[in-house]
């Protein structure tokens, strides 16, 4: 299997790791965010949502562990890029000027990408592993969200996913050669629409929790 | 000396099959053990590398440019030509033969053009299969444009970068030599000195640009591709590295120099604008299919060109020669523009320039056809100019453009010196006193891809060549009098840059051995260029050192040799008592003020030798026999 | 071509080899004529120079008509000066203001060393080209020019990545000074047509070899190669080329 590893190790094998575990992460968030979203139906509508995600059991393991598996990958390899990218460079220029093609979320993608690392540890802390034996998601889910301090931290996270994900999202696409002349346009301002509104589906919970509660 | 140009008997259209029948071979076993330098990676010199390590010969090849994809053939935009008659319009080998040699005003070798004309189709097949992305039809077949001097589409093109496209398919077929092995490459070297040892040329010295050092190469053979002189002119299309030190110094050490004031004036570039002005820009010919060329018929009439009306306009090259109009060949083009100029009929801020205007073909073809083929080129003049030609006509003037003459050959394409060969522009085979468009890449690929394999291996399996390493005297020898040609250049340290010498070298040039020439002004410029030269001499500056990476010492060794060619060039110009192609000698004319051939006397090529610092060139004639041919006077009405 | 003049500030970068650490230095450009070519404007500094007995600026260039790759410096933090699409020499400086100050750098990736003031060394563009960037015919094995026809449209595309100069702007303008676009444009330009297709998978994995091996960065999909590419190739040839490794990686039988 020689060929494999000389397959992944190459530039373009790594960012196509980068580019699919990415786009993996968006299709997740994407059903985090709708699952989330059950909350407006009221209390009882979202417990019963995460009931149904718990019953099926080993499958949510293993979507946990690719999930792991995905962030290791995605990381890692995030790292060895930024890395390599550093010193393909050693000397920098003294006058920076963007020609045109860097955006916000470009440019900040391996910042936002640490960020985001960060944050995901706080919230697995917060609601992930935790013992929910005498609780349950949604009082945990209140009682976050009734300070102050957990709405900001958390509005500004999902701003930061959402920067990375407006590059990420196209990117992606581009990565693994899906780019068309007729559908790349679309991809870009899908990517660009999606991140929009997963920025602000994910920041609409804790404010809509903070206002009503 | 005697000339022998090697010219094969026999019928014109088997002479080439025969004569290759009749080379002896290399025995496939030996090739690698026969080491050739090629110098200069334009489309000879690439394709020649190419064709000859595919071959199994190790081939050592240089060039000045940091690689070789940037020789000054990538500049060619029109096309390049070849006798497929795809369209059907009536073309065949013989015909392309004989427009050139008729576009060439026939001072060229038959049985070279006639080779050349056969290559043609072949140089095509072989570029298409290097994926060389000519323009194509609706159902994918090969497209064919016009150009000038001709009256058949025969020329394939690749948008306006056709050199570009063919330089990068040799360069490309080089490359995998050099990575299988057969060729070495040395950028960045500057070639100083041919090295001839027993009457054959063994090597080369050359300037390493980067540190400076002088470094030796021995070889069994050596392969100059070094591209035409028109820098000589300062003022030209050429690119800026592109010289006459190889062929000159190939010159210095016994080959002979044929026909060095033959050089083309192309009559479609952007005219000259300011004294700081350090290139010309050639408007590809091509333009002129479907662009009209004109002048007010009013002398000082200001008025923009989109105001002047139909009945007001000049469309003197359509009306002088109504059969070829503007697409005449581009000695008898850029003639007449400089006449109508020097009537005081020209436009633009200097009155030196003419319109080519598109505006009936936009109307005709509408925006895209136009914006299609030339779109390119459109976008080029309003970057240079500042100036649509979507909205106001082009302005041209003529400009230095390519040199007809260069080291003499024979029918291998080898000098007089055994063992170094001389391909593309800086020869002076195929193209006579003019050269039609679209034909010096078809010269340049025939050269290196179909002609020097064959010929070189005759050369080799035919000569007894002595082992010689490059650490033979002569090397040493070279080596010593280039360091202190360099070193005196270097110690002047006068008030002159060598720009200032170049430049004016040019303007002298131009004036007197230009479009147009006389007598009492060549022998004047004769002695202003020996004046320069003095001047140069003594108050020439060059700053750094010869250690490491110099560009005004460069400049300045590429200068020395100007000056002196620029004499040669006088001498040619004026013991050809004659009219013909470029040459344009105001004696010989007709009533019509067209060129007046002088075929009794002059039915020749003028090779010249060189016999030692300060001393006259021989001239000698190698007669020009034209057996297929008739002798005609080139009319294009 | 209404002519005007301007003075300009220059502060260019001044190495004397590619051990110095090199710095910066502040030239008066004074008098420059607006029909004046960015180049024809560094021979003026440098010619004033020269005769100052100062060694001039050090910069590539020979065609000076945009098609050669020599020239190249980044201009104000921009490859090639701020006219799109556009070469160092066919940038015109009617596009700059009076009293302007212009910073001038060298092209800076680890894999073009520089040599000499604004001269560096691209030579690992060639590398890259020799691994396998081009069609593995003999000269005269070639089937007749109109056997295969090629379809207009990829015709067009092919040369529209084919018109890469090799300036290495956009290894120069990468935020990872990737050569992806250089390499792409390759790849586009050979995998279009169908001389090319026989050798596609290789080709498209020794490139890619031989590009990480010379210490490029990564794509990461900035676009600004394509912002400031001359010849204004586009992205779309990465894509391509990303494409291409994955059939080269998956579906033959390469290594």
């Amino acid at each position: 299997m020689n060929w494999l590893i000389r397959t992944f190790s190459s530039s373009i094998g790594k960012k196509q790791i980068m580019a699919v575990t990415g786009l993996g992460f968006s299709s997740f968030v994407l059903i985090h965010l709708l699952g989330n979203l059950t909350i407006y139906q009221g209390r009882e509508a979202f417990l019963s949502y995460v009931e149904k995600l718990h019953s099926l059991g080993g499958l949510v393991t293993l979507a946990e562990l690719g999930l792991v598996v995905f962030a290791l990958l995605h990381i890692g390899l995030g790292l060895i890029l930024f890395v390599q990218n550093l010193q393909a460079r050693p000397v920098r220029y003294a006058v920076k000027k963007r020609a045109g093609g860097r955006t916000i979320g470009s440019i900040t993608a391996p910042y936002t990408g640490f960020l985001i690392l960060v944050f995901i540890i706080v919230h697995l802390l917060k609601f992930r592993l935790v013992d929910k034996a005498a609780t349950d998601d949604f009082i945990i889910l209140s009682n976050t969200f009734t300070q102050v301090g957990y709405v900001f931290f958390y509005i500004l996270g999902v701003i930061v996913v959402a920067v990375h994900v407006s590059h990420g999202f196209w990117s992606g696409f581009q990565t693994i050669g899906l780019n068309h002349p007729k559908y790349m346009p679309l991809v870009q301002q899908l990517g660009m629409l999606f991140s929009v509104l997963l920025g602000a589906g994910f920041a609409s919970i804790p404010l809509y929790l903070f206002t009503t509660l | 000396m005697k000339l022998d140009s090697k010219i094969p008997g026999g019928p014109l259209e088997s002479k080439w099959d025969r004569y290759r029948f009749e080379l002896k071979l290399v025995n496939p076993a030996n090739k690698r053990k026969f080491e050739i330098i090629v110098v200069g990676t334009g489309l000879a010199g690439a394709s020649a590398s190419a064709s000859l390590a595919e071959l199994g010969y190790s081939v050592k090849t240089f060039c000045i440019h940091d690689t070789a994809r940037r020789a000054h053939s990538i500049a060619a935009q029109g096309g390049i030509n070849a006798a497929k008659n795809y369209p059907g319009d009536g073309d065949s080998i013989q015909r392309l033969f004989y427009d050139t040699i008729k576009g060439g005003d026939f001072r060229a070798r038959e049985a070279n053009v006639y080779r050349l004309a056969q290559i043609s189709n072949q140089i095509i097949d072989q570029c298409v299969a290097q994926g060389v992305p000519f323009a194509r039809e609706y159902a994918g077949l090969l497209s064919n444009r016009s150009f000038g001097g001709a009256q058949v589409s025969r020329t394939f093109y690749a948008r306006g970068q056709t050199g570009q496209q063919l330089l990068l398919g040799a360069y490309g077929a080089m490359m995998r030599q050099v990575n299988a092995g057969r060729v070495t490459m040395f950028p960045r070297r500057d070639l100083v000195d041919l090295v001839v040892i027993n009457g054959q040329a063994r090597g080369i010295v050359v300037r390493n640009l980067v540190t400076g050092e002088l470094e030796s190469y021995a070889a069994h053979a050596v392969v100059l591709a070094t591209g035409g002189y028109g820098n000589v002119f300062y003022l030209s299309t050429n690119g800026a590295s592109s010289n006459v030190n190889a062929a000159w110094r190939a010159y210095k050490n016994g080959a002979l120099f044929a026909n060095p004031s033959f050089t083309q004036i192309h009559p479609t570039c952007i005219p000259v604008h300011g004294t700081y002005q350090s290139k010309l820009t050639l408007m590809s010919e091509s333009l002129r299919n479907d662009g009209r060329v004109w002048v007010p018929k009013n002398p000082g009439d200001t008025r923009p060109p989109d105001r002047i009306p139909e009945s007001e306009r000049n469309y003197f090259l359509e009306s002088k020669y109504p059969s070829f109009g503007n697409l005449v060949p581009r000695d008898v083009a850029s003639r007449n523009v400089k006449q109508v100029c020097d009537q005081g009929l020209g436009v633009g801020p200097t009155k030196y320039a003419v319109y080519l205007d598109l505006r009936d073909a936009i109307r005709r073809d509408g925006v895209a056809v136009v914006q299609k083929k030339y779109g390119n080129l459109f976008q080029m003049y309003e970057r240079i100019t500042g100036q649509s030609p979507w909205e106001l006509p082009m302005m041209i003037y003529p400009a230095v453009h390519y040199t007809m003459g260069g080291l003499w050959v024979d029918y291998d394409l080898m000098s007089n010196i055994p063992g170094l060969f001389v391909l593309g522009e800086c020869n002076f085979s195929d193209h006579g006193a003019n050269r039609l468009g679209a034909s010096a890449l078809m010269q340049g690929l025939a050269d290196g891809y179909f002609i020097i394999p064959y010929t070189i291996g005759g050369y080799l399996a035919g000569t007894r060549i002595p082992d010689v390493g490059q650490d033979h005297d002569a090397f040493k020898e070279s080596i010593n009098q280039v360091s202190k040609i360099l070193e005196r250049l270097l110690s002047i340290r006068g008030n002159h840059t060598p720009s200032y010498f170049h430049r004016e070298l040019g303007r002298i040039l131009w004036e007197y051995v230009g479009m147009s020439r006389d007598e009492v002004g060549m022998t004047k410029a004769k002695e202003m260029i020996s004046r320069l030269r003095d001047e140069f001499w003594q108050s020439l500056t060059v700053p750094g050192s010869r250690k490491d990476l110099n560009q005004t010492l460069e400049r300045a060794n590429r200068v020395t040799d100007f000056l002196e060619f620029a004499e040669l060039m006088v001498d040619d110009a004026l013991s050809r008592e004659e009219s013909c192609g470029c040459h344009f000698n105001v004696a010989f004319q007709t009533q019509e003020h067209e060129a007046l051939r002088m075929d009794e006397t002059c039915s020749y090529v003028a090779a010249w030798e060189y016999q030692g610092e300060g001393k006259a060139a021989a001239l000698h004639r190698e007669p020009l026999r034209f057996e297929y041919v008739e002798l005609a006077t080139r009319s294009y009405k | 071509m209404t002519e005007t003049t301007l003075n300009l500030k220059l502060k260019v970068w001044r190495q004397k080899n590619p051990e110095d650490k090199g710095h910066f230095e502040t030239y008066q450009a004074e008098r420059i004529s607006t029909d004046m070519s960015f180049l024809e404007m560094l021979d003026v500094v440098n010619e004033k120079l020269i005769l100052d007995g100062k060694e001039p600026i050090a910069f590539e260039h020979d065609c000076r008509e945009g098609i050669c790759g020599s020239c190249g410096a980044v201009v104000n933090g921009l490859a090639h000066g701020p006219q799109k699409g556009t070469t160092l020499c066919q940038l015109h400086m009617r596009h700059f203001k009076d009293g302007q100050t212009l910073v001038i750098e060298p092209f800076r990736a680890k894999a073009f060393p520089v040599l000499k003031d604004l001269v560096v060394d691209r030579s690992a563009l060639e590398r890259i080209i020799e691994a396998g960037g081009y069609i593995s015919v003999n000269t005269g094995s070639a089937p007749e020019a109109n056997n295969l026809p090629v379809p207009p449209q990829n015709s067009e595309l092919s040369m529209d990545a084919a018109a890469c100069i090799g300036c290495g702007a956009c290894v120069a303008a990468c935020p990872n000074a990737s050569a992806m676009l250089f390499v792409g444009a390759k790849i586009s330009h050979l995998v279009l047509l169908p001389q090319g297709k026989p050798e596609a998978a290789r080709r498209a994995l020794s490139l890619l070899r031989k590009m990480d091996e010379l210490g490029f960065g990564n794509c990461s999909n900035e676009r600004e190669c394509e912002a400031v590419c001359p010849k204004e190739i586009s992205i779309s040839n990465i894509a391509r080329f990303n494409r291409e490794f994955i059939k080269a990686s998956f579906g033959s039988t390469e290594e």
